[in-house]
């Protein structure tokens, strides 16, 4: 039983679907990375007959038909192969050096500040607390607000004229250091909520009774602490790590929104400068290489947590 | 009486540690609590309002905003274009993804364990990394700025969801009933469509919220690969402030609607969330 061609029936169209949409991509962004592209746009006018609304020519009273010009725009994209120039430029340009940095203090801040009040919230909640339910409720609804909306709904807020949170005299959005705080809020209010119902939801998965028999055995806080909570905890606290981790190091749409990167580069996360390198500048090559880079630092973390990931998962 | 006293410290207790949970629910509340606020204002309260911003207390809530923001052509549009390209990539994603998942909780590949984790991968790649690519192609092919074009990136965006969730949904049935089917005569796509999808028809669902609220939200694509035609919610936003410049109301009211969608999908989704976020690994 449960063998048999039909379970490739099953299984492959999801395979070709990643392998054409996935992967065919990325050997595509790995291909451009080694290019340099240009785009050159070639214009041409031609005479074409002028046409009236059913789409039959205008004619002229001597019965030729009237002509108009037309521009022809086509735009012709170079492709130069550079080798690995691109990935050198990477090391040596400041800009990238900046979103590194912005980057990893992002990852580092949000991620720790986020499971650290998370866990206290998920010991808080885990008591008999009066209208749990709804409180709960109402903390899960930041966790599917639209990312983008939240930047621009957080640019309201941060306001330094007459926002909600103008009497504090922070220049929260127009300086540097602020600014990346700002960011970094925004993900800790959307994204504390997240670790603190899956802690929760670990904690409240302790049995009752496993508890009370540790109680009978002992009265040391700490042995229960050591002997019951903690196992149960831990492989908790690792996956919502791993999780937020690999989502964190995309950040992009807080920082379009709330921020276009700014002031100067203070806020541009590596996704971000690597959208508007291509998408804004059309240097195809050199954005396909940062976002190489990214990808890289993603995979080698993947890598070396894979045991742990396979655990888990599989 | 002797233990009175405790007694009744624990009650205080307990009703500090109730105030505290309350005021940080409150906090987290805040920015939505705030979108609303800002949106029922008249543009001119804007600035205004004083404190918190109170309905009928600190002023006069209006509904004009949020009736002028529904009643634009663009907006209108914006709301259709994220309907049909979320629900779509949704489709799409539980075609695919349901059989796959059911394939790897049931039959024997070379690694289950690894052709799951290669599905898993998928959901950490930054999507810088295929935005490129995406938009060269469809604009070789004319697809930029059409539905077809957000739908096939979305449902390849949580498409990892479906397989990864779902396959550990499956593993959880018990395979007997199924196998039953099975010695009845029933074929593999039998037991499969009438035994084993029923029973996991609860948690399909729930997938299929949490992967609807994840669709619509998706932005960088959205704002990439739809330009004038096909903007969703979210790049509709990003381009009113372009043109507009800041105005406030209109941000918040743009931002409500386009939360509001996936908020209280999700919340139906509820029992499932931790279950869905952690990609199955923690049941909540």
């Amino acid at each position: 039983m449960w063998t048999g061609r039909i379970r490739l029936l099953f299984l492959m169209p999801a395979v070709f679907w990643v392998l054409l949409f996935t992967i065919f991509p990325l050997i595509y962004s790995l291909y451009a990375s080694f290019h340099n592209v240009t785009n050159e746009t070639v214009m041409e006018r031609v005479q074409v007959p002028r046409l009236d609304a059913e789409g039959n020519p205008v004619l002229r009273p001597d019965g030729t038909p009237r002509m108009r010009t037309q521009v022809n725009r086509e735009t012709v994209t170079d492709w130069e192969f550079v080798g690995l120039d691109n990935f050198r430029r990477i090391f040596n340009d400041p800009q990238v050096a900046e979103a590194v940095q912005v980057t990893a203090i992002f990852v580092v801040a949000a991620v720790a500040v986020e499971m650290l009040l998370g866990l206290l919230l998920a010991f808080l909640f885990n008591r008999e607390l009066p209208g749990r339910p709804v409180l709960r409720m109402l903390m899960i609804l930041p966790i599917f607000a639209t990312p983008v909306a939240a930047g621009y709904l957080f640019f309201t807020i941060f306001y330094e004229e007459g926002g909600p949170l103008g009497w504090t005299g922070i220049p929260w959005l127009s300086h540097p250091d602020w600014a990346l705080v700002s960011i970094i809020i925004v993900d800790i209010w959307q994204w504390t909520p997240f670790c603190f119902l899956v802690f929760l939801a670990a904690l409240q998965g302790i049995p009752d009774d496993f508890l009370e028999a540790a109680r009978l055995d002992t009265d040391s806080t700490l042995a229960i602490w050591r002997e019951v909570i903690l196992p149960q905890l831990v492989p908790v606290i690792v996956i919502v790590f791993l999780l937020r981790l690999a989502e964190a190091v995309k950040v992009f749409d807080v920082v379009a929104s709330l921020t276009v990167g700014g002031p100067g580069n203070a806020t541009q996360s590596l996704s971000y400068l690597s959208f508007r390198t291509g998408l804004r500048f059309f240097d195809v090559g050199y954005a396909s290489a940062i976002a190489y880079t990214l990808l890289i630092a993603v995979m080698l973390v993947v890598t070396v947590l894979y045991k742990r990931i396979r655990s888990v998962y599989a | 009486m002797p233990d009175l006293p405790s007694n009744r410290r624990a009650g205080i207790a307990n009703i500090l540690w109730s105030l505290l949970a309350i005021a940080i629910t409150l906090v987290f509340i805040f920015p939505l609590y705030w979108a609303v606020s800002t949106a029922l204002r008249n543009p001119v309260d804007t600035f205004t309002v004083a404190g918190i911003g109170l309905p009928w207390l600190d002023f006069q809530p209006t509904l004009d905003n949020i009736k002028t923001e529904l009643s634009t052509p663009e907006g209108l549009r914006a709301l259709r274009t994220s309907l049909l390209v979320t629900v779509s990539a949704v489709a799409l994603a539980l075609g695919l993804g349901l059989p796959a998942a059911y394939a790897l909780a049931r039959f024997r590949f070379w690694s289950n364990a690894d052709i799951t984790i290669w599905f898993l991968s998928q959901r950490v790649l930054p999507p810088v990394a295929t935005l490129i690519p995406f938009y060269l192609t469809f604009r070789a092919v004319g697809m930029l700025d059409t539905p077809w074009a957000l739908i096939l990136v979305n449902a390849t965006f949580i498409l990892p969801f479906v397989v990864v969730i779902l396959r550990q949904t499956f593993l959880d049935l018990p395979r007997e009933l199924e196998e039953a089917a099975l010695v009845d005569g029933a074929s593999y796509l039998g037991a499969f469509f009438r035994v084993a999808l029923p029973l996991a028809m609860p948690a399909v669902a729930s997938t299929g919220l949490i992967i609807f609220a994840f669709a619509w939200n998706e932005f960088l694509f959205a704002s990439s690969l739809g330009i004038t035609e096909t903007k969703t919610m979210p790049a509709h936003m990003a381009g009113a402030v372009d043109t507009r410049g800041v105005q406030f109301w209109f941000m918040a009211t743009r931002a409500l609607i386009a939360m509001v969608p996936p908020v209280l999908l999700a919340l139906f989704a509820q029992r499932y969330i931790v279950r869905g976020l952690t990609l199955g690994a923690v049941k909540g």
